[in-house]
């Protein structure tokens, strides 16, 4: 009987780790092959003890069984082999050996590990501050029930110039009566409101709205209850909705607030409810909401156009079916209504793009920039990957040897990469969250509310998603070079020039060239815009900023309801200001420029025939106090300025820009001639004109200058004034708080707001152009960085590896200048393609960018050519430096080297 | 021919090449543990062995990632043996494992200035 060996196997087995049904085929198996081995042993002539020693000695090498068995043998082997749960099994455990691998291999370099992380956190973080502007601004629905359905409703007075026109309050209750498409209209219309009675007087911005706007947009008041159409008649109770921010900064969140009374511009108002923390409608600026309750001669009224119209669409209807219906109705109203009505129709814009409208390219562009910054740092990245793992060839040559699939390798660099850029997009949302805080102190209010801009859920699978594609994009270009790789050249290679190693160059190249072309595009658009800031820096506004000071002070009706009890306000308080040392003169005026588009209206001319409704020049008015020219540095072209003798019941006079005296009197002298707001047969008085003066850039400093004229505010009642402008010898914010409280000496309840310097008012003006400078040449800075230390590296590698070559010229009696030549020369011919390749990309991106420039074309030669020369010197400087190191070589190290 | 070089490059080597060696064996026919294990010893002129410890967790890896398939086999007159069969799966890797192997080798051989027989 033969020796059985079932009992030695299973001794040495890890028996409990495996499955029945397993063991006794492998101890079975086993069996059989030591029964082999035992009867060779006696064939080739060894005693039984002999044999026996053999077979044992065999099964108990190296305590292979035990630990070898249970590893393979995890799974029950009866099922087919290949089966799914041990591939996924197997996929998982791969992924799981790559990723303790990549740890082990990164820990292993931390410099290198740290540069790469910190070129891609500057890209990814870059990326997702950004993205979540755009998150909150463009893709969030607006804070409304259903806001897709929801629509501006203007009036479309093209031709005299206003394709956004706020609707008269007559021709809304037509439109709410005579629209079917939608389920409702309700105007707004801007009023501020001096809070008097309860603390310092303070002026408030708010609406003056329709008794169902918030029905309409579908918000619920926090506390209290929505307007019902009752509020909104005349001699109901009236009611004020409060915002919550007013809520809680001046009543600190009293929740006992509903039903108490207010005192707004001298009346009482019951406070009716608080809106909710986000909501606000139309501008961030409204504090509080009160019911319009028109009279009937308000409501008639088709002359005064002050209303926003916001409109909800009904379900299943189409913007153009609703655009149809409104321009039927306008065509309706027009014949009705010829004298006011003539030409003028209805331009319907979704809520959304009337909010976003002027900002959404501005962040598009942003974005595009930021995608191009990640580029250039998947570039360098790639670089340095690259770089590294031709200094790994060994390292894969010996894994390949051993039986490493190219895939596996594929899969082993992939997974490095993606591990490294997770890193980055974590400190990059480190940084994200930093630069919001940033962000939002740099973001104008006048361009966005950047109050709600913050990191959810979409802005971190967007950096989720843009980290693992930045990982693979960066890492694509090392993983296919090592499964390239070819065992033979490598070994062969001595670390000199081999294909290879050539292809590596390649490549490394090629990314230098990309590196530059995409940063030329982003200096280039960033230089257009830095230039079209200069140039709109330096447009004359018509006016010297220099030392005035400007602030709001609103009288209101009810407590100055006559011209004559305003102007005394007025000129009493202009009077006292002047008497301020310090205080070279002041004014008061309706609007100052850059903060309104201001009042206008149309004309008439003495002695010539009437014009047509829609061809009576509008023109835009001021209305302003003797001494506001002198005040605002305006200067006399011709005629006289206002005198103190120009009051309310001497005869009308008028100073005219001298745009408008050129439009309507091209070859006449305009002094002397007599206009009158309206037609010809308006009840209005005669204005005869006295003056005229350079004119003002009122609105826009990138618009053509508009046709205006002044008028003394005493003898125009219309226009009422809002603003005091001081002009001052010394700094004009010192004077501030004197001037205050001036206006307090005069009347204790009335509230001043909106202090600040001209210069002030126009930066303002200016703001989101500086903001998308900044923002773009910082971008483009980081880039240029990029590239440049991308450029160096290449450079500084690829010199490394000819320092060889480089040791047997100089042995051979080239001077340093030569071998500067020889190595600059390499990055300058890398520099210049990727500048050809550049300059056609900028050629055809910058033209997106054309609506954000002013005074320039979006193909500007000059700044394309001063770009080109800024990026090239840049670079060369890049190579430069380990050029430099080249010539210090010792010729006989160099020799030496391998 | 001694062996070669230090035991540390003997086990590295062996454990890059066995998968290769076991999945040349069983290319054309079928073939049992032992005498795969046998095959290895005789045609390596005893300088590649495989000891049980270490022939079996590989077959039965090889096994499990599918390139070969084993099944029990009784024969008239033999004791019952598990014969191991190459998969296509199994080819495929064989002829990868094949050419990298061919490319080593030359570089080796090119490297260390070992000339062809």
């Amino acid at each position: 009987m033969m020796r059985d060996w079932k009992i030695d196997i299973e001794k040495r087995l890890g028996v409990s780790t495996l499955a029945p049904a397993d063991e006794t085929d492998i101890v079975e198996e086993l069996n059989q092959h030591l029964t082999d081995l035992y009867e060779r042993a006696l064939l080739n002539g060894a005693t039984e003890a002999e044999a026996e020693q053999r077979v044992l000695s065999d099964l108990d090498e190296s305590n292979l069984l035990k630990r070898g068995l249970p590893t393979t043998h995890r799974t029950n082997r009866a099922e087919p082999a290949g089966d799914r749960p041990s591939t996924i099994n197997k996929i998982f455990s791969d992924v799981l050996q790559d990723l303790r691998f990549a740890v082990r291999t990164l820990a292993k370099k931390p410099a290198f590990t740290a540069i790469v992380v910190v070129a891609l956190a500057l890209g990814i973080g870059a990326n997702t501050a950004i993205f979540s502007v755009v998150n909150t601004v463009l893709l969030q629905p607006l804070p409304y029930k259903d806001p897709d359905r929801l629509v501006i409703v203007w009036e479309d007075a093209s031709v005299i110039g206003f394709a956004f026109n706020t609707p008269s309050a007559a021709n809304f209750f037509d439109w709410q009566k005579q629209a079917h498409t939608f389920e409702g209209l309700a105007a707004t219309a801007r009023q501020s409101f001096n809070l008097t009675n309860s603390g310092e007087p303070e002026r408030l911005d708010g609406r003056r709205v329709s008794g169902n706007l918030f029905q309409l947009l579908g918000v619920e008041p926090q506390l209290g209850r929505w307007f019902v159409p009752e509020d909104d008649r005349v001699g109901a109770n009236r009611v004020v909705m409060l915002s919550d921010g007013l809520w809680q900064r001046r009543f600190s969140s009293d929740r006992s607030i509903i039903g108490r009374t207010l005192t707004l511009n001298g009346e009482e108002y019951t406070v009716a409810g608080v809106m909710p923390e986000r909501f606000e409608f139309p501008s961030h600026d409204d504090q509080l909401w009160v019911p319009f309750a028109f009279t009937s001669e308000q409501a008639e009224n088709r002359g005064r156009h002050f209303l926003e119209v916001v409109a909800r669409i009904n379900q299943g209807v189409t913007l153009e079916q609703a655009r149809a219906e409104m321009t039927t109705i306008a065509a309706r109203l027009e014949t009705e209504y010829p004298q006011t009505n003539t030409h003028i129709g209805v331009t319907i814009i979704p809520l959304h793009d009337e909010l976003v409208g002027d900002i959404r390219p501005v962040l598009l562009i942003l974005l595009g920039a930021v995608g191009f910054v990640l580029l250039v740092a998947c570039a360098n990245v790639a670089n340095l990957l690259l770089a590294r793992a031709a200094a790994r060839q060994k390292e894969i040559a010996t894994r390949i040897a051993l039986g490493a699939s190219r895939r596996r390798l594929v899969r082993q660099f992939l997974t490095e990469s993606v591990l490294l850029s997770i890193f980055g997009g974590f400190v990059g949302l480190i940084l994200a969250f930093a630069s919001i805080y940033v962000l939002k102190s740099l973001i104008p209010d006048n361009v966005l509310s950047s109050g709600q801009i913050t990191i959810d859920g979409k802005v971190l699978a967007f950096t989720v998603a843009v980290s693992v594609i930045t990982g693979l994009i960066f890492g694509l270009a090392p993983a296919l070079q090592a499964s390239n790789f070819n065992l033979n050249e490598t070994l062969k290679e001595g670390g000199r020039d081999s294909s290879a190693g050539n292809r590596g160059h390649r490549i490394r190249s090629l990314l230098v060239v990309a590196e530059v072309a995409v940063s030329l595009v982003l200096l280039i658009g960033a230089g257009l815009l830095i230039n079209s800031f200069l140039r709109l820096s330096h447009v004359n506004p018509g006016f010297v900023s220099k030392n005035v000071l400007t602030m709001n002070i609103e009288l209101p009706d009810l407590k100055y309801p006559k011209q004559k009890q305003r102007v005394g306000f007025y000129d009493e308080l202009v009077h006292r200001v002047e008497q301020i040392p310090g205080v070279k003169s002041a004014a008061v005026i309706n609007s100052i420029p850059f903060v309104l588009q201001g009042d206008s209206f149309g004309i008439s001319v003495d002695g010539r025939p009437d014009y047509a409704p829609d061809k009576r020049p509008e023109v835009t008015t001021r209305t302003i106090s003797s001494h506001y020219f002198e005040t605002m540095g305006i200067s006399l072209v011709r005629g006289r300025l206002f005198v103190d003798q120009d009051r309310l019941d001497s005869p009308s006079v008028a100073i005219i820009g001298e745009t408008m005296a050129r439009r309507l009197w091209p070859d006449e002298d305009p002094i002397g001639k007599r206009i009158k707001p309206g037609p010809l047969n308006s009840d209005d008085p005669w204005i005869e004109i006295v003056g005229i003066v350079n004119d003002v850039k009122q609105f826009k400093l990138n618009a053509e200058p508009k046709v205006q004229m002044y008028l003394p505010y005493s003898q125009f009642e219309w226009f009422v004034p809002r603003h005091l402008v001081v002009k001052t010898d010394v700094d004009p914010v010192s004077i501030a708080s004197t001037v205050r409280k001036t206006v307090w000496d005069i009347d204790r309840d009335q509230p001043v707001s909106n202090i600040s310097t001209m210069d002030e008012v126009l930066a303002t003006s200016v703001a989101r152009q500086r903001f998308t400078m900044m923002l773009l040449a910082g971008f483009a800075g980081l880039a240029l960085l990029l590239a440049a230390v991308g450029i160096y590296g290449v450079m500084s590698y690829s010199i490394a590896q000819r320092t060889h070559e480089i040791g047997i010229r100089m042995a051979l009696g080239a001077r340093t200048a030569d071998v500067l030549r020889l190595a600059i020369g390499q990055g300058l011919r890398l520099v210049l393609l990727g500048l050809g390749i550049g300059l056609v990309g900028a050629f055809f991106l910058t033209r997106v960018m054309s609506s954000l420039l002013f005074g320039i074309s979006a193909t500007d030669p000059l700044t394309f050519a001063a770009i080109s020369v800024v990026l090239v010197g840049v670079t060369l400087l890049a190579s430069y430096i380990p050029a430099r190191r080249a010539t210090k070589v010792d010729p006989l190290i160099a020799l030496r080297y391998e | 021919m001694p062996y070669i070089g230090s035991r540390v490059l003997d086990r590295e080597l062996k454990k890059g090449s066995a998968e290769l060696l076991i999945l040349s064996l069983v290319e054309d026919q079928p073939r049992h543990g032992y005498d795969i294990g046998s095959l290895i010893e005789q045609r390596s002129n005893g300088n590649l062995k495989f000891s049980v410890g270490s022939l079996y967790p590989l077959l039965y890896r090889l096994e499990k990632r599918g390139w070969i398939q084993g099944r029990w086999v009784e024969k008239p007159n033999q004791r019952r043996r598990r014969y191991y069969k190459i998969t296509a799966e199994g080819k495929r890797v064989l002829k990868a494992q094949r050419n990298s192997w061919k490319e080593f080798v030359e570089a080796i051989n090119s490297v260390a200035g070992i000339e062809m027989a």
